[in-house]
């Protein structure tokens, strides 16, 4: 059974979620405050977590900081604050996905599939050997779920490597904002920041100098590539 | 939007009356000048004519007189000795003769009677007449006894003189009006350029644009006006804000409570087989309800942010448009591409995205389904068209259908209407069009129906 973290201040809201979850087959738990939430995330791995923004003490952002320091976990905020600051902050902190309240548990639980998907594709279950994808030194085995430079290994999150996939395996081709939303994200129409967070993100990961990328480009107006 | 409508019948503006008086005072005051000065011209020249040909008269008549004192006087002879050059012309009545120096028969008739007989009681007398046609000067002298002495002097040259004096006056007169036209004018628009300054602020704040302010330091006298403008603006522009962060929290709060209840109903809805028919009912409707109120919340926080330009990039809205109606279970052929038109324009995707989206579910409520989507190009404006099979919107709501919270009262209108909708989508429709300069509008659909039309200008090249 696929469990869930839910850490949410809010007792009303904590509660019903983990409630609408349980119905639709999730194994939910809850966390109160940030630190309850890494506790448990660190004592009993859930394969995701919910974060509210707005907690007390250690705040949202710090919460999915900590956690993503040694933990790729798909990690989705759900909070009622929407203005863009507070968007990219949160994505740039290590969050996959981003969705105001209230969100209906159908979208909730769309939004959860996705990542699953991702999640999966990341461990692809094809007997055919995929080759590893190679940019100068930078290499991608989807099959090992690796990524490294110089020989090096690079630590990615699950939506960062399914990302780095989709444009390695159109590699001198543009892919649009939109296009990537629906590969990666399984969004119809979607915030394209999510996205732009996420390609640099990697940046820092994978480019030399990530002010001035050599592997992933952006195209103005048209999208992003990833160099031959 | 549309302006302040024209009254029927225009009163003349404050330019053109304030330019009138001007001319009208101009005119008066130039022309009764000009009468003034040229009675006064006249009197004084026809005063000096008229002593000089009497002091002329006399002494030609001393001459005559003179000539006259012998036994046999030449009459003729005598006359012609007078130096009387081009002007004067010199009749002699003896007894009843006239005599002259060339043969004048017409002159002699220039003589009225009762001059005659003043004359020739023995009393000098000088009389205005017309010989020729032409205005004269006729002055009589009694010699002796029974014989007189005329002079017809010629005014013509002084006539002329008038004339051409009159002419000059009138033609200053006309100048001197027209110049006080030109004052008016001048002075009007100098005088109205305040007024001016405070129209133009006035239709920038009209046009949403809060920060225009009157120049305090443009002028002392006005310092007033444009303070107290300022301030009024101050307030509104406060009060604006007010009421937006007022709805922006309040939406806000009513996010948490809403997560609660989508949560809670949707695990209600789950075991919906289970209730008897009375309590399925009644968790559907809170259900619906739920739905409902949290569209209205997403709506009105939507419509407390969307104020703001737009934030272009390029998008394939034929693409964009194709999904929304997939999205709402209607065909993607809806959507036309009319000829010359590109696939993707500089627009704001989410705002467009909206648009489509909230025409089509307006369609589908009030307008019994969307029968045609159409992206064409007016210029360099991007124009979204949605048609409708439905009753097609009164010409009186065409305009009120656009405000938010209108649906109650232009649904019942069209007749139809479900009441699920939030009666905000119509006024996020025409809020981001405003966002990239655009309009919206709705027309009747040639053969029935309504067309809501979207334009968006500089989304294309």
């Amino acid at each position: 059974m696929t469990s869930v973290l839910v850490i949410e201040d809010d007792d009303r809201i904590r509660l019903a979620l983990l409630l609408a979850l349980e119905d639709e087959g999730y194994d939910a738990h809850g966390a109160a405050t940030a630190e309850e939430g890494l506790r448990a995330q660190r004592r009993n791995p859930a394969d995701y977590v919910l974060v509210d923004l707005m907690l007390p003490g250690l705040d949202g952002f710090e919460c999915i900081r900590q956690i993503r320091r040694d933990d790729d976990v798909p990690i989705v905020v759900v909070s009622a604050r929407d203005d863009t600051h507070d968007i990219v902050a949160a994505l740039e902190a290590g969050a996959d996905d981003y969705v105001v309240k209230p969100v209906a548990i159908k979208e909730l639980t769309a939004r959860l599939r996705a990542l699953r998907r991702r999640a999966r594709a990341a461990v692809p279950a094809v007997t055919e050997p995929v080759p590893v994808l190679a940019f100068g030194d930078l290499e991608v085995s989807p099959e090992a779920g690796e990524v490294r430079r110089a020989g090096n290994r690079v630590s990615v999150t699950r939506t960062e490597f399914r990302l780095l996939c989709e444009l390695a395996e159109h590699a001198g081709r543009v892919l649009s904002r939109q296009q990537l939303l629906q590969r990666v994200w399984g969004y119809d129409t979607g915030d394209e920041r999510l996205v732009d967070v996420h390609v640099g993100r990697l940046r820092q990961k994978i480019e030399p100098d990530p002010a001035n990328p050599e592997y992933l480009v952006t195209l103005r107006g048209l999208g992003y590539k990833l160099q031959r | 939007m549309t302006g302040p409508r024209p009254p029927a019948r225009r009163r003349l503006g404050l330019r053109a009356r304030v330019t009138a008086a001007f001319a009208a005072g101009a005119l008066l005051l130039a022309a009764s000048m000009a009468l003034v000065s040229y009675e006064l011209t006249r009197r004084s020249l026809m005063d000096e004519r008229e002593r000089t040909a009497v002091r002329a008269a006399y002494f030609d008549a001393a001459v005559v007189r003179n000539g006259l004192d012998t036994d046999d006087p030449d009459v003729v002879e005598v006359l012609r000795s007078l130096d009387t050059g081009g002007s004067r012309r010199a009749l002699l009545n003896i007894d009843g003769d006239w005599h002259a120096r060339t043969a004048d028969v017409g002159l002699t008739a220039a003589v009225p009677e009762e001059l005659q007989r003043l004359v020739g009681a023995g009393e000098p007398a000088v009389q205005r007449v017309r010989v020729d046609g032409q205005a004269a000067l006729l002055v009589g002298v009694p010699l002796s006894g029974s014989a007189t002495y005329y002079e017809v002097n010629s005014l013509g040259e002084l006539e002329r003189t008038f004339q051409a004096l009159a002419l000059t006056l009138t033609a200053v007169a006309i100048v001197v009006a027209g110049s006080g036209a030109a004052l008016g004018w001048y002075a009007t628009r100098h005088g109205l350029r305040p007024l001016t300054a405070v129209a133009d602020a006035a239709e920038k704040i009209a046009a949403g644009e809060l920060t225009a302010r009157l120049d305090p330091a443009t002028d002392p006298d006005l310092t007033r006006l444009s303070t107290s403008f300022n301030h009024m603006v101050d307030q509104l522009a406060r009060r604006i804000e007010r009421d937006r962060r007022f709805a922006a929290d309040v939406s806000h709060e009513l996010r948490s409570p809403l997560q609660t209840l989508a949560a809670a109903v949707s695990v209600l809805q789950r075991r919906r087989e289970h209730y008897d028919d009375r309590t399925a009912t009644a968790a559907g409707l809170v259900a619906d309800e739920i739905d409902r109120f949290q569209r209205l919340v997403n709506d009105l926080i939507d419509l407390a942010r969307s104020d703001q330009p737009a934030h272009r990039a390029t998008v394939d809205v034929a693409e964009l448009a194709r999904r929304a109606c997939v999205e709402r279970d209607l065909p993607a052929s809806l959507v036309r591409l009319t000829a010359g038109t590109p696939r993707r324009w500089r627009v704001e995707q989410r705002r467009v995205a909206q648009v489509l989206v909230n025409l089509l579910d307006n369609a589908i409520r009030y307008g019994a389904g969307p029968v045609a989507v159409r992206l064409s190009r007016d210029g360099d404006a991007g124009v979204i068209e949605v048609d409708d099979d439905g009753p097609g919107v009164p010409v009186e709501n065409r305009e009120v259908i656009f405000d938010r919270f209108v649906r109650g009262r232009a649904a019942h209108a069209r007749g139809t209407g479900t009441g699920d909708g939030t009666g905000l989508g119509l006024a996020l429709v025409a809020q981001h069009a405003a966002a990239h300069g655009g309009r919206t509008g709705v027309v009747d659909r040639p053969g029935g129906g309504a067309r809501f039309h979207v334009t968006l200008p500089g989304s294309l090249p």
